[in-house]
């Protein structure tokens, strides 16, 4: 390619090295401590004392001696490397250090600077670049295609579809000298200009309809789908275009379309498998997200980096991480939950739902007002009865009792002394029962007088004054529900009365209280019932009291509880209970109050959020709610459902958020997400422009995105105007453009690719005026005919003597047959449709409990409507797009592939889409104003093709239409199943054998090699 | 109603009758017919013959300088059991856990191991020894569950694996990882890369075809076309699943009401015209269409033809077992797997659901070892005796192992096992394998490799050596990477398995 005397760096150079040795000496790895991918590092001195590069002297350069070595030990690369240097390598190699070794900055890395247009004649720069390469071959340069193939390749590029007979008819006979610029401006303008840009978009941003992982349940984010389309019908400026997706949240005031936008950041693959480990996840998702911007935007490969440093491109592990950093706080889940609408997302409602949705979420606002205010006058109402007790031991024995004491017992009412102070009939009067004996005892009380339930919360009271001078060093008081299983001592554990004497396992019965007895006052005990395993509601039939020896007295024995909380106390109660739930617990609420119920009664000082707890609690929660509240609740459950019901209606699309906290981030060793190395910030890899950032500002996405396209970065606008030239001329300037790295190819016309990085750039990112700009250029029209000598030295068509001359991808396949059968519904957006589709496709692969498991196939328009639209399953994609090389969208896809199959052949022949498409044309043609077979027939074809059929081929169409005839004349039943493929209504017009014929014949002409091809 | 398919005679009648281009009544450049005499002959002839004649170019022709060395098969047939069977119950026999039965694993043995969520919250790891019986097999005396009782009969050819390991713990990605050597999905499966390596020696039939049979229990597992997705390779070389139901082949059948010989005659116009075009436009791109469309023609016949086994005996159809007349089971996707290396296919995978035992694996196990034993063993014999089972690699596993601890309820008769990829048990057979060796060793649990770990990719990287490829040479560059079935990382073929 080079002349033989100049050798350079990055044509010829950098690519043997990089192809050869970077993989141990390159900026990953460097063995033996030689690095190759710089001047200083490649010319210092070496341990072994020697330099690998002597700049000016191979003789004296150890590189040159080894790539020469015959010693297996010795020579470079190494054997074990499976790599070779050829001899025209070994030469270039040794030239280059000869002439200087010269090192520069790789190609894409550079700064743009605009090339001065080489001088010319022709009117469009693109192909003076193009002539200035085309000069050095001897290829013969085509001439402008003619105006049919012209038009049906233009509007295939700009729409998608093909043109019509009258669009073609118009074209060919339009004198005006700019009557193609014209048309390209017609084009451009065309609804459908957006959606064929939009699908080469998607292929990049990996949309699709299902989650991808595991279940691959539906996701709904059509809605990002539908704003790529209309992003490119308004010509948004590509900067924009680029903000809107990685930063459109981040955006002063964002609008709903640039919510919309971020959707870009959250088409990766997600998964709720049983099993996963959420932080994998979530590091994933953010690995995902990295990868795929870098490649979308700068055209290069992350995913070496994510396990370690680059071993060819400059971009370090850690500058990967740095970038990372800015996706690695999203606010959405690890685990998608299979569901349709997996959090963050966004609710567009149409026009119309928007209003009802506004009537509705009035009518709900001003139901809850009707609530609360019945809530507030239940609660006024409810009087919470006060405190209450009872009591067993007071002033005497209770009546409808009976008391039985211990041997040597002296018990006797006597005057409280000192008297209680405060006595009050909760606190119990003047008397009390005095309890002496010379030996532990008890005295048992038991009779329906005493029966009760264990109330809420009770607590088992008395007072007890010890006798200093014959004080018992314990007591004890047992209460009996089915049996004295529920007793409770204070005072020495070892002199409790009956301890010693009871089976082992009846002390289980007894709890020994903390608080010690002091004698010589009274003494206040207590202890809730629940210690003594007595729950509310139990029965208690039956007191004991007891002491060890000696005397006391005892006073107030009974039960206290608490007043019954007023409605507002229980409400903050319960509200307490739920804040220290943990998180699995409170997911059981409604999303709305989890966040409050969370934060608790203490930390919410916010009126409205009082409200809607209280709210909550007393309609769903009270147990005790009267019917005023009830049925205000009914009427506000009622509008509430009306509301959720249209809410599900409304579209929502997942948009990408971060978290309110930023998460750390790490290298993470090996790639594992449970490997966390050195913590990294937010940054963007040094070998590109620096981020600029508000001072003192931690970097945002926003900051990245402005980065992107600050018109310094050298990356964004190469990609872009390659990506465009790719689309476009079927293979980029830049042909791998998945790859601008060094491992990447390098471009075909480095200053053409510059040219046009800068020229978009500097229009502001005008889209669609780079697009006229190469759809206008000679090369684009050019006959796409191949001449033996274009085919012997530039099979690939790099240089453009030649139009280009593609296949059509599948959907531009599909949608070809319905629109020149007429069948094809123009109709934009939505939910993702589903058409014809081969039974067991989805069933094989899918899940018991995926609800993509089952294809239920759409009818009517939804089966004609532009394959854009078709919902992609990604783990069983529609076989008429993979089948032709469309991706399945799990990963990003920067450039598909053209195969060539069998299994397309039979697809195209066979597939019932294209059969009925086939009858609808033939019906179209027998339809149409021409009448004999030969006008029929060159409407046919120049209906699929743009162009009339040459005397040969009408030739063999008029044949085959007769053979065809002749054969269904004679078999009515398979001419009639033959027209009855298909939903579409079939003319009752037309003889079956005669349409049957027909159908044959435009099923051949719909499987032409020139059908499928952008010629 | 659907017209019946293609048969060989009608194809054969129709192609006598039919004219090609050449008495079309057209005259065309002399350029193109040169071209398209030139490589059309291989496609037309090899209709009517089994074979193409030799010196002409073969629809699949391998990569030059491939194989890399003189392969030990021809063609692989790649038993995929999806779900992770449990080497506890079928190959890796513990008699001393018997005594482990309810106790907890030490944690000397179980150590600081990834658990799934399924079972890092329970508090217990208690052992579940096998239910089943094991007992001596073969020459070889080699322990076989009594689960496998077909497959015990064969032991002597089976070059068993007991420390196949890999990375990934959940089905995606493990799945992804055992057929493409990446957990991450886009990279090329094993069939892909056989194809695209080696190209195919039939030219009526794809290079590498694929069957998804269902279990009698249906699975709730998925499978995932990049199973045998081309990745980044080109899309011809992706694997081609002959359906269960419906047609084998997508779009394989004519519409209704148009015939065979409407078909050809179709073809020929569409022939003729595309000539036409190739004359006026010499792109190559036309005469390699021309040639897919006459594939598809042969395909409609090849492939009917191979999915008709009325040419089997009734012996060989009883020694494959009862379901063998079942479209979508695997017993037929085994004898058709045969048929297919029989006509030169270069990859045959049959991917099985349903080994995903966490609860009731005894009774779910047994019932999926019925449906998969008779046939595979049947296939191992069938290959032998017609002498391709040399040439013919026969390769058995899942994605992952299955832990010794049981997952949920545990009884002396029922238990569950949670995803094991530490070691499982993966056999080769045929091809170039030793049969009747056992590699590796597990701890008395099966819980780690004590003795010659098999990573997935040094798996890979034998079978890719026994086809003649050495997996360190066979690379395609994308994403700025030389790619790779065995990934980045040293791999080792593991010689001590080849005869």
């Amino acid at each position: 390619m080079g002349s033989e005397a100049t050798v350079q760096f990055d044509r010829d150079i950098r690519p043997i090295l990089s192809e050869h040795c970077y993989a141990c000496h390159g900026p990953g790895e460097q063995e033996a401590g030689l690095r190759l991918d710089s001047a200083a590092a490649a010319e210092a001195l070496l341990d072994s004392g020697t330099r690998a590069i002597t700049a000016g002297n191979p003789h004296e350069s150890e590189l040159i001696a080894r790539i020469n070595a015959s010693d297996p030990d010795v020579i470079m690369p190494p054997p074990e490397s499976n790599k070779t240097l050829s001899a025209a390598a070994k030469d270039l190699l040794t030239r280059w250090i000869a002439s200087g070794a010269a090192y520069e900055q790789h190609w894409s890395f550079r700064p743009i600077v605009r090339p001065t247009v080489p001088a010319g004649e022709q009117p469009n720069p693109i192909d003076r670049f193009l002539a200035q390469r085309l000069a050095t071959t001897e290829l013969p340069v085509n001439a402008t295609a003619d105006r049919p193939t012209l038009i049906r390749r233009l509007s295939f590029a700009l729409t998608g579809l093909p043109p019509t007979s009258a669009e073609v008819d118009r074209f060919v006979a339009d004198e005006r000298p700019d009557a193609y610029e014209l048309l390209v401006d017609r084009l451009l303008t065309s609804p459908h200009h957006g959606e064929e840009m939009a699908r080469h978009w998607l292929d990049q941003a990996r949309y699709a309809d299902t989650h991808g992982l595991h279940l691959d349940n539906e996701r709904q984010m059509w809605l990002y789908r539908d704003w790529v389309v209309k992003a490119f019908n308004d010509n948004l400026p590509f900067d924009q275009f680029t903000i809107w997706q990685l930063a459109g949240d981040l955006l002063p005031e964002a609008t709903v379309d640039q919510q919309i936008a971020t959707g870009f950041s959250r088409c990766n693959v997600t998964t709720s498998e049983g099993g996963s480990i959420n932080d994998e996840l979530v590091f994933r998702y953010a690995i995902d997200r990295t990868a795929t911007m870098t490649n979308a935007f700068m055209g290069l490969t992350g995913q070496c980096a994510v396990c370690h440093s680059h071993k060819f491109d400059p971009l370090s592990q850690r500058e990967f991480y740095s970038l990372y950093a800015f996706f690695n706080s999203a606010a959405d889940p690890g685990f998608d939950g299979n569901v349709l609408r997996t959090t963050p997302t966004l609710a567009v409602p149409a026009a119309n739902q928007r209003q009802q949705r506004e009537t509705l979420t009035a009518e709900v606002a001003q139901l809850e007002g009707t609530v609360d205010a019945a809530i507030e006058r239940a609660f006024l109402s409810v009087q919470p009865p006060p405190p209450a007790a009872t009591k067993w031991i007071d002033e005497a024995w209770p009546e409808a009792t009976v008391a039985r004491h211990g041997p040597d017992a002296r018990v006797a009412w006597v005057d409280r002394q000192p008297a209680a102070e405060n006595a009050t009939a909760a606190t119990g009067g003047s008397r009390c029962l005095e309890f002496a004996a010379e030996q532990p005892t008890q005295t048992v009380l038991l009779g329906p007088g005493l029966t009760m339930k264990v109330p809420e919360q009770a607590t088992l009271v008395l007072d007890v004054k010890l006798e200093p001078a014959d004080a018992p060093v314990a007591v004890m008081v047992q209460l009996r529900s089915t049996g004295w299983d529920h007793g409770v001592a204070w005072g020495d554990w070892a002199a409790v009365p009956l301890v010693d004497n009871r089976e082992k396992d009846k002390r289980k019965a007894l709890i020994h209280a903390d608080e010690a007895l002091t004698a010589g006052k009274w003494q206040r005990l207590s202890i809730p019932l629940s210690r003594l395993g007595l729950k509310p509601g139990m029965p208690i039939t039956g007191v004991a009291i007891a002491q060890s020896r000696g005397r006391a007295c005892w006073d107030n024995v009974g039960l206290d509880w608490p007043a019954k909380p007023t409605p507002t106390a229980a409400c903050n109660d319960w509200w307490q209970q739920q804040a220290a739930l943990a998180d699995e617990k409170l997911r059981e609420f409604p999303a709305a109050i989890r966040s409050l119920l969370q934060q608790g009664p203490k930390e919410t000082t916010d009126p409205a959020a009082i409200a809607k707890v209280r709210r909550f609690w007393a309609t769903q929660v009270w147990t005790e709610q009267p019917a005023s509240v009830a049925l205000a609740a009914a009427e506000l459950e009622a509008a509430t459902k009306i509301l959720a019901d249209l809410d599900e209606l409304v579209p929502e699309t997942l948009v990408f958020n971060d978290l309110p906290k930023m998460r750390d981030s790490f290298v993470m060793e090996r790639g594992a997400y449970d490997q966390p190395g050195e913590k990294v910030q937010r940054g963007t890899p040094a070998f590109l422009p620096p981020l600029e950032v508000a001072e003192n500002q931690n970097p945002t996405r926003l900051d990245l995105a402005r980065w992107l396209v600050s018109g310094k970065h050298p990356l964004t606008p190469r990609v872009a105007a390659n990506r465009l030239w790719q689309q476009f001329f079927g293979t980029g300037l830049v042909k791998t453009h998945e790859d601008f790295g060094l491992q990447g190819e390098p471009p075909s016309h480095p200053a053409l690719l510059d040219w046009l990085a800068a020229e978009y750039r500097d229009s502001g990112w005008d889209t669609r005026r780079l697009v006229r700009l190469l759809v206008t250029s000679d090369a684009f029209k050019r006959s796409s005919v191949v001449a033996p000598r274009q085919l012997r030295q530039d099979p690939d068509n790099r240089l453009l003597a030649r139009g280009p001359r593609i296949r059509l991808d599948a959907e531009q396949i599909r949608d070809q047959a319905l629109f020149v059968a007429g069948l094809l519904v123009p109709a934009m957006g939505g939910r993702g449709v589903k058409p014809y589709q081969p039974d067991n496709i989805w069933e094989p692969v899918g899940f018991a409990g995926s609800n993509t498991r089952n294809y239920y196939r759409d009818s009517g328009d939804s089966l004609y409507r532009r394959s854009l639209y078709t919902f992609l399953k990604r783990t069983a994609p529609p076989p008429f797009m993979s089948n032709f090389d469309a991706p399945n969208r799990e990963a990003y896809c920067a450039r598909r592939e053209r195969s060539n199959t069998p299994l397309q052949a039979l697809q195209l022949m066979n597939d019932v889409q294209h059969v009925e498409a086939a009858r609808a044309l033939a019906a179209r043609g027998l339809a149409a104003s021409a009448t004999d077979d030969a006008d029929r027939l060159a409407w046919l074809f120049r209906t699929v093709l743009a162009r009339r059929p040459e005397p040969p081929e009408l030739v063999l169409l008029t044949t085959a239409l007769n053979n065809h005839r002749a054969r269904y004349q004679g078999d009515a039943t398979s001419a009639k199943q033959l027209i009855a493929h298909g939903d579409s209504v079939v003319p009752t017009h037309i003889p079956p054998e005669e349409l049957a014929a027909w159908t044959l014949l435009a099923n051949t002409i719909l499987n032409l090699d020139e059908a499928v091809t952008r010629n | 109603m659907q017209p019946p398919l293609p048969q060989p005679d009608a194809l054969r009648t129709a192609m006598a009758r039919r004219a090609f281009i050449g008495n079309a009544g057209v005259s065309l450049g002399a350029a193109a017919l040169a071209g398209l005499e030139r490589r059309l002959p291989a496609a037309t002839v090899a209709a009517e013959q089994s074979a193409p004649a030799a010196g002409h170019p073969r629809i699949h022709p391998p990569l030059p300088g491939l194989p890399h060395h003189t392969p030990r098969a021809k063609s692989v047939i790649y038993i995929h059991l999806n779900g992770g069977p449990s080497q506890l119950d079928l190959w890796d026999y513990k008699p001393q856990l018997q005594e482990f039965f309810d106790k907890d694993i030490p944690p000397s043995v179980r150590g600081e191991q990834r658990l799934t969520t399924m079972t890092s919250g329970q508090k217990r790891f208690p052992v579940a020894p096998s239910k089943f019986r094991f007992t001596q097999h073969g020459e070889s005396g080699r322990w076989v569950s009594e689960l496998l009782p077909y497959t015990a009969g064969i032991v002597d050819d089976l070059a068993l694996v007991k420390t196949v390991h890999t990375n990934a713990i959940n089905h995606d990605p493990a799945c992804t990882f055992v057929m493409t050597g990446s957990e991450i999905p886009g990279k090329a499966s094993l069939g892909s890369w056989l194809s695209y390596g080696l190209g195919s020696e039939c030219d009526d039939l794809p290079s590498f075809v694929v069957f998804t049979p269902l279990p009698d229990i249906p699975p709730s597992q998925a499978l995932f076309t990049r199973m045998w997705s081309s990745g980044f390779l080109p899309t011809r070389h992706a694997g081609v699943a002959l359906r269960g139901s419906g047609d084998p082949v997508l779009y394989l059948r004519n519409p209704a009401g148009v015939s065979t010989a409407d078909r050809r005659r179709m073809l020929d116009t569409l022939g003729s015209l595309n000539a036409h075009n190739l004359a006026r436009y010499q792109d190559p791109e036309i005469e390699t269409r021309i040639a897919q469309y006459e594939m598809a023609f042969r395909m409609q016949a090849s492939v009917p033809e191979l999915t008709d086994l009325s040419t089997e005996t009734a012996e060989t159809l009883s020694l494959y077992g009862d379901d063998v007349n079942k479209p979508g089971s695997f017993t037929h996707s085994l004898l058709l797997a045969r048929r297919l290396v029989e006509r030169g296919v270069r990859a045959v995978q049959i991917l099985h659901r349903g080994w995903d035992q966490h609860g009731n694996l005894p009774r779910d196990l047994a019932s999926q070892c019925l449906d998969t034993d008779q046939a595979t063993a049947a296939l191992v014999k069938d290959l032998k005796r017609r002498g391709l089972l040399d040439e013919t690699l026969v390769v058995w596993g899942g994605e992952f192992g299955r832990t010794v601890y049981s997952q949920g309820t545990l009884t002396k008769a029922n238990y569950g096992r949670d995803h094991h990829p530490r070691n499982f048990c993966m056999w080769l057979a045929g091809g170039g394998a030793k049969g009747g060796t056992s590699y590796g060793e597990t701890d008395d649990f099966s819980y780690n490799v004590t003795e010659h770990p098999v990573h997935i990719n040094d798996f890979n990287a034998t079978i890719l050596h026994l086809m003649g490829i050495d997996h360190e040479r066979f690379s395609f560059k994308f994403q700025g990477l030389d790619q790779r079935l065995t990934g980045v990382e040293q791999q080792r073929v593991v010689t001590e398995i080849l005869s």
